[in-house]
C-alpha cells in the first residue's frame, strides 16, 4: 500500500466517522427535544453538516472521477435545498400558529405577550427571571 | 476505486459500519415520526430520513460498487427537497 492511499483512506475513514457523529447527534436532539422548533434547530443544521461530510469523505475516496463530480452535485444541491425546506417548514409552522415552547410558567409571561407595557410590569426586575426579559417590555 | 484496506480493515467493512449506523439513526427518527405530535414533527422526520437515506444510497453504492446508486440519490434528494415544499404550501 502507498503512502497516498493510506492517507486518503484515514482522512476518509476520519470525516465519515465525524459526519456519523453529526448525525446521531441530530437525531438524539431530534428525539429529546421539548418543542417543534427546538427539534428543527437539531435537525435542520445537523443533518446538513453530517451529509455534507460524509459526502466529502467519499469524493476524496473515489478519486477526481466522474462519480466524485456527480457526488458533488448532489452534496451542493442537498447544501442549497436543505436549508430552504427546513425554513419552509418553520415558516409554514408559524403562520399556522404553533406556539413556541417557554421553559417558565406562561402567567409570569402572560404581560409579556400583551405588549401595552405597564410601569408595575418593570416592578419585578429584581427577581432575576423578569430581568433577562426587561428588554422586551420597552 | 482507490486502496481497499487500512490497518487491516477493509474498508467496504467500515462503509458497511457507517450505513448500519445511519440505518439505526433512520428507526429512531421514524419513533419521532409515528410518536410525534402534530404534523410538522411528521414532516420533519420525513425529510429526516429522506436525508439520511440519500448518504445510505451513496454508500451502499460504494459498497456494491455500482455507481447506478448515486443517479438514484440524486433524483431521491430532488424529490425529497419537492415533497416537502408541497406538504408545506397545502
Amino acid at each position: 500500500m502507498s503512502d497516498t492511499t493510506m492517507i486518503t483512506n484515514i482522512l476518509t475513514v476520519m470525516l465519515l466517522l465525524v459526519g456519523v457523529f453529526f448525525m446521531l447527534a441530530g437525531t438524539i436532539g431530534f428525539v429529546r427535544f421539548p418543542d417543534f422548533y427546538s427539534r428543527m434547530h437539531a435537525t435542520g443544521k445537523c443533518d446538513t453538516l453530517g451529509e455534507g461530510l460524509m459526502l466529502v469523505a467519499l469524493i476524496i475516496y473515489g478519486g477526481a472521477t466522474f462519480i466524485s463530480v456527480k457526488i458533488l452535485f448532489l452534496m451542493a444541491f442537498i447544501l442549497l435545498a436543505n436549508p430552504t425546506s427546513t425554513h419552509a417548514i418553520a415558516k409554514a409552522a408559524y403562520d399556522v400558529g404553533l406556539e413556541p415552547w417557554r421553559s417558565f410558567d406562561s402567567e409570569e409571561v402572560a404581560w409579556l405577550n400583551t405588549g401595552d407595557g405597564d410601569t408595575d410590569n418593570t416592578g419585578n426586575t429584581d427577581e432575576g427571571r423578569a430581568g433577562e426579559d426587561s428588554g422586551e417590555v420597552q | 476505486m482507490t486502496g481497499a484496506s487500512l490497518f487491516g480493515i477493509e474498508m467496504v467493512d467500515i462503509f458497511l459500519a457507517m450505513a448500519i449506523l445511519i440505518v439505526m439513526a433512520s428507526f429512531v427518527s421514524l419513533y419521532r415520526g409515528i410518536e410525534g405530535p402534530g404534523i410538522f414533527n411528521r414532516i420533519i422526520a420525513v425529510n429526516v430520513i429522506g436525508t439520511k437515506t440519500i448518504v445510505l444510497l451513496v454508500l451502499i453504492g460504494f459498497i456494491y460498487e455500482r455507481p447506478d446508486f448515486f443517479d438514484i440519490a440524486l433524483v431521491y434528494a430532488i424529490l425529497n427537497f419537492i415533497m416537502t415544499i408541497a406538504a408545506t404550501r397545502y
